[in-house]
C-alpha cells in the first residue's frame, strides 16, 4: 500500500490537499483537506446586517456574486422585503454573468489543462503522459482555451454594467439592484450575452464532446454516492421559458421535496471545538490541535447523507440531463448549463422594462430570522441571518463545496469528492492524473468551503 | 514651469498605465529591457486579484504573460499541481523575479490557517512561502487590499492573525490596494517596473499614478455634493455622501478609469463607495450603507 498526497491542487479556487492510499493501483482511502480558515460567520457578528451583503462577498474572489445573492434573500426574508418582479429579474441577469464567468473559466482555464496540453504559454502549458487528443483537435481546443478568456471577461463586463464592478459587485442589493436600467445597458449586455452565445454554441460545446470522445473511460469515473441536492435557482417565476430548477433531492434512487430541516453540520473531522459563547450559544471555534482533524471544512448531512451539488445535479433534478454520474458528466453538464443558463439570461432581458430601481431605505427590526437558500454556480448556497439590537447577532453560511469538499463526519460518512475517489484505478503512481481530473470535477472552491 | 510636477492631476495624465505599457512595449522589441519571472502567491484571502486580473483588457492577461512577464507560478491558474507545482516555485526563486502576493498574512499557529503546499511530506505554510520569496525577490508587489493592509482577511476578530505583506516582512513593498485590484494598476505598475523600476510612490507605499487622488476629487457626482443635494437611497442618481460613501478618503482613480472594460463603477452604479482600497477597509469604514 502507498499513498499519494496531492498539494497544492492547482486550477482551483483556494488550498486544497488530496490525500488518497493505493493497494494495487487502485484507490482504497481519500482525505480532502480544505487548509484555509478567516472566520467570516465570526467576523459579522455585531456588523450592521445591510453589510453583509458586500461582506460576504469577499468570501470569494471567483463566485462572489453568489453570496451577495443568498444575503440579499435572507436579508429579504428578514426584513420582510418583497422585490419587484423587474428589480428580481435584473439581479437573476447579474446571477447569471456569475454563472457564464465561473463557468467558462472552470472550463476553459481549471479543466482543460488535463486533457489538452493548452496554450503553449506559461503557466498555462501542460506536459504529461496522458494527453490523447490528436494534434488538430488539441490546438483547436487550446486556441479556445485563449478565446474564452475573453469570452470569460465579457460575462464580468456584463456583470459589471448592471452590477457597478466585478468581482465583488455592489448593484445586487436588498430589494432587488441599485441599477436603474436604460436602453444603452440593456443594449449592451444583450449584445454581450449573444456574442458569449455563440462561442458557447460554436465552440464550447464542441470541445467537450471532442474531450469526452477520447477520454471515455471518465464517464466510468469519479461517480461517488449519487446523492443530488438542488435549492433551485430560476425557480421563482411561472413563465416556464425563465424556469430552470426547483428545489429537490435524489436520495438512494429515489426523488424527494426538499426539507431543510433535515440538514445537519458535523465538526467531528474539522479543525473546531464547540465552545459556549457569552449567551449560552454553542460555536465552532477553530483549533489547529484537534486530534485526528484533517480539514477547515465542515461536513453538513442531509438526513445523514453526503450529497452532491453543482451542475449536474441541477441538470439532473430539472430533467435537462439522464441519471448518470461521473467525472465526465460534471463537466458536460457545466458546459450544457451554461448554454441553458445563457437562454435563460437572454429571456430576462426580453421581458425587463426599463425604469428605476425600486429601492427603500430599509428600516432594520430590532429582532428578526432570515434564510436565504438559492443554488449558484457550484451548487446549493444557504446564508441564515439572526439580527437582534438591529445587529447581525449570528450569521451561519453552508458552500456548495462544502457540501462536495466536506471530511468524512462523526457516522463515518466520507465527503462527497472522497467518496467519488475511492474505487479510483490509477494507471501510473508517480503520475496520479485521474486523481486531479476528478477533484477538477465538482469545480471546488476552498475559499468558499472553508471561509 | 517647475509647479507643474507637483499637481497631481497633470502628473497622472502624463503618466497613464498606457502611456508605460506602449513605451514597454517598445523597449521590449528593441530589447532594451527583458521579460521578467514572476511568482504570484495566493495567500490568507479570496483569490479575487488573480481574477480580476483576468479582466484585463488591452493589455490583457495572454498579453501581459506574453510580452511582459513569465508567470511561474499561480496556485489558481497553473497548469503544474502538487510538487511539480511548488518544484517550480524553488526553481523560480534563483531568478530574478518579481512576487506578487494577494491575500493576508495569517501568522496564527505559526501559518497553519493557510497552507500552500505539501512538500516531500512536509506542509508549506502561505507564510513560510512568502517568506523564502520574499527573501529573494527583486520587487515585491502586494496586490489587493488584504495584503496591502490585512483588509477583510484582518476583520474582527481577525481569528487567523492576519497581517500585512509589508509587516510581515518587515520591509517596503508595493501597494496595489483594491478590493479586488484593478487590473489595470496591477499591470500599470509592472510596466513601469519593467522599463524605469519602481514607480513614484506616496508615504504608505502606492503608485500615485493610480493612487494619487481621492475618488470625491474626482467624482462625476461631485457638483451634488457641492449644492448640497444627497441621494436618500441606493438607486438615486445624486451624491452618495450622507448614505456613508467612503470617496472622500478613499485614493484610488475608479471615477475616471472605471471597472470591467471601463463600463461602471460602484458609485455609477448608484451606491456609495465602500473604501475597500483604504487602509481600514472594512473595520474603520462601517456602516457600508448608512440609513
Amino acid at each position: 500500500m502507498s499513498t499519494i498526497t496531492i498539494n497544492p491542487i492547482t486550477r482551483i479556487s483556494g488550498f486544497l490537499e488530496i490525500g488518497v492510499k493505493i493497494e494495487n493501483n487502485k484507490v482504497i482511502d481519500a482525505k480532502c483537506n480544505g487548509l484555509l480558515y478567516r472566520g467570516f460567520e465570526k467576523m459579522l457578528q455585531g456588523r450592521d446586517p445591510l453589510d453583509a451583503i458586500y461582506f460576504t462577498e469577499r468570501i470569494c474572489g471567483i463566485c462572489s456574486t453568489a453570496h451577495s445573492m443568498a444575503s440579499s434573500l435572507a436579508l429579504e426574508n428578514a426584513l420582510k422585503v418583497n422585490p419587484e418582479e423587474n428589480d428580481r429579474m435584473l439581479r437573476d441577469f447579474i446571477h447569471g454573468c456569475e454563472f457564464i464567468q465561473n463557468h467558462l473559466r472552470h472550463f476553459y482555464l481549471y479543466t482543460i489543462s488535463d486533457y489538452a496540453t493548452g496554450p503553449q504559454l506559461e503557466p498555462f502549458y501542460n506536459n504529461h503522459s496522458d494527453f490523447r487528443l490528436p494534434k488538430a483537435l488539441n490546438d483547436r481546443i487550446s486556441n479556445n482555451f485563449i478565446e474564452a478568456i475573453k469570452y470569460s471577461r465579457l460575462a464580468h463586463t456584463s456583470l459589471g454594467a448592471l452590477g457597478g464592478k466585478a468581482p465583488h459587485n455592489h448593484g445586487a442589493f436588498v430589494g432587488g439592484v441599485t441599477v436603474n436600467l436604460d436602453s444603452y445597458k440593456l443594449i449592451k449586455v444583450k449584445s454581450i450575452i449573444k456574442e458569449i452565445k455563440s462561442f458557447v454554441e460554436n465552440h464550447m460545446l464542441e470541445d467537450v464532446y471532442t474531450i469526452s470522445e477520447y477520454y471515455k473511460d471518465y464517464f466510468n469515473m469519479g461517480k461517488g454516492y449519487g446523492n443530488l441536492l438542488s435549492y433551485g435557482v430560476y425557480d421563482k417565476y411561472s413563465d416556464a421559458s425563465l424556469t430552470y430548477v426547483k428545489p429537490g433531492i435524489y436520495l438512494m434512487g429515489h426523488l424527494y421535496e426538499f426539507n431543510p430541516s433535515k440538514i445537519t453540520e458535523s465538526i467531528y473531522n474539522s479543525w473546531y471545538i464547540e465552545s459556549k459563547n457569552n449567551e449560552g450559544e454553542y460555536e465552532a471555534e477553530p483549533n489547529v490541535e484537534k486530534e485526528g482533524a484533517y480539514s477547515f471544512v465542515k461536513a453538513p448531512r442531509y438526513e445523514g447523507y453526503a450529497m452532491e451539488v453543482g451542475p449536474l445535479a441541477r441538470m439532473i433534478l430539472s430533467n435537462n440531463y439522464p441519471y448518470r454520474i461521473s467525472a465526465m458528466d460534471r463537466t458536460i453538464a457545466r458546459v450544457l448549463e451554461t448554454k441553458k443558463v445563457l437562454g435563460i439570461m437572454e429571456q430576462l432581458l426580453d421581458r425587463v422594462t426599463l425604469k428605476e430601481a425600486s429601492q427603500k431605505q430599509y428600516e432594520i427590526p430590532n429582532e428578526s430570522y432570515g434564510a436565504g437558500l438559492t443554488d449558484t454556480t457550484r451548487g446549493a448556497l444557504s446564508h441564515m441571518i439572526h439580527i437582534k439590537n438591529k445587529k447581525i447577532n449570528r450569521y451561519n453560511i453552508i458552500t456548495p463545496s462544502v457540501w462536495n469538499c466536506s471530511p468524512t463526519d462523526n457516522a463515518g460518512v466520507k465527503g462527497v469528492i472522497e467518496e467519488a475517489l475511492i474505487g479510483t484505478e490509477i494507471q501510473d503512481i508517480k503520475n496520479p492524473i485521474e486523481v486531479g481530473r476528478i477533484v477538477r470535477s465538482f469545480d471546488p472552491c476552498i475559499s468558499c468551503a472553508t471561509m | 514651469m517647475e509647479k507643474i510636477e507637483f499637481c497631481p492631476l497633470v502628473q497622472k495624465k502624463e503618466l497613464t498605465s498606457k502611456a508605460f505599457i506602449d513605451m514597454t512595449l517598445n523597449k521590449l522589441r528593441q530589447k532594451e529591457v527583458k521579460k521578467l519571472n514572476a511568482i504570484w502567491i495566493e495567500a490568507t484571502g479570496c483569490s479575487g486579484n488573480i481574477i480580476s486580473l483576468l479582466n484585463a483588457n488591452e493589455p490583457d492577461l495572454v498579453y501581459l504573460l506574453r510580452e511582459m512577464i513569465t508567470l511561474k507560478y499561480n496556485n489558481s491558474i497553473m497548469a503544474n499541481e502538487g510538487e511539480n507545482a511548488f518544484n517550480i516555485f524553488l526553481d523560480t526563486l534563483n531568478t530574478d523575479f518579481i512576487l506578487i502576493v494577494d491575500g493576508a498574512v495569517s501568522i496564527k499557529s505559526n501559518g497553519q490557517y493557510t497552507i500552500v503546499a505539501n512538500y516531500n511530506g512536509k506542509r508549506i505554510t502561505a507564510m513560510s512561502a512568502i517568506k523564502m520569496a520574499g527573501e529573494k525577490a527583486k520587487y515585491i508587489l502586494a496586490v489587493g487590499t488584504c495584503a496591502s493592509y490585512g483588509g477583510i482577511s484582518a476583520a474582527k476578530p481577525n481569528q487567523s492573525e492576519c497581517i500585512s505583506l509589508e509587516k510581515f516582512l518587515g520591509k517596503d513593498v508595493i501597494k496595489l490596494p483594491g478590493c479586488p485590484c484593478h487590473p489595470d494598476w496591477l499591470i500599470g505598475t509592472i510596466a513601469h517596473i519593467l522599463v524605469k523600476g519602481k514607480p513614484e510612490l506616496d508615504s504608505e507605499g502606492r503608485p500615485i499614478m493610480f493612487y494619487g487622488i481621492t475618488i470625491h476629487d474626482n467624482c462625476p457626482r461631485r457638483s451634488y455634493f457641492d449644492s448640497g443635494i444627497f441621494a436618500k437611497k441606493l438607486g438615486e442618481t445624486t451624491c452618495m455622501f450622507k448614505l456613508g460613501c467612503r470617496g472622500p478618503v478613499t485614493r484610488t482613480d475608479c471615477p475616471t478609469r472605471k471597472w470591467n472594460e471601463y463600463v461602471n463603477w460602484p458609485v455609477g452604479n448608484n451606491t456609495p463607495c465602500i473604501g475597500c482600497a483604504q487602509a481600514y477597509f472594512p473595520d474603520g469604514m462601517e456602516p457600508f450603507v448608512r440609513y
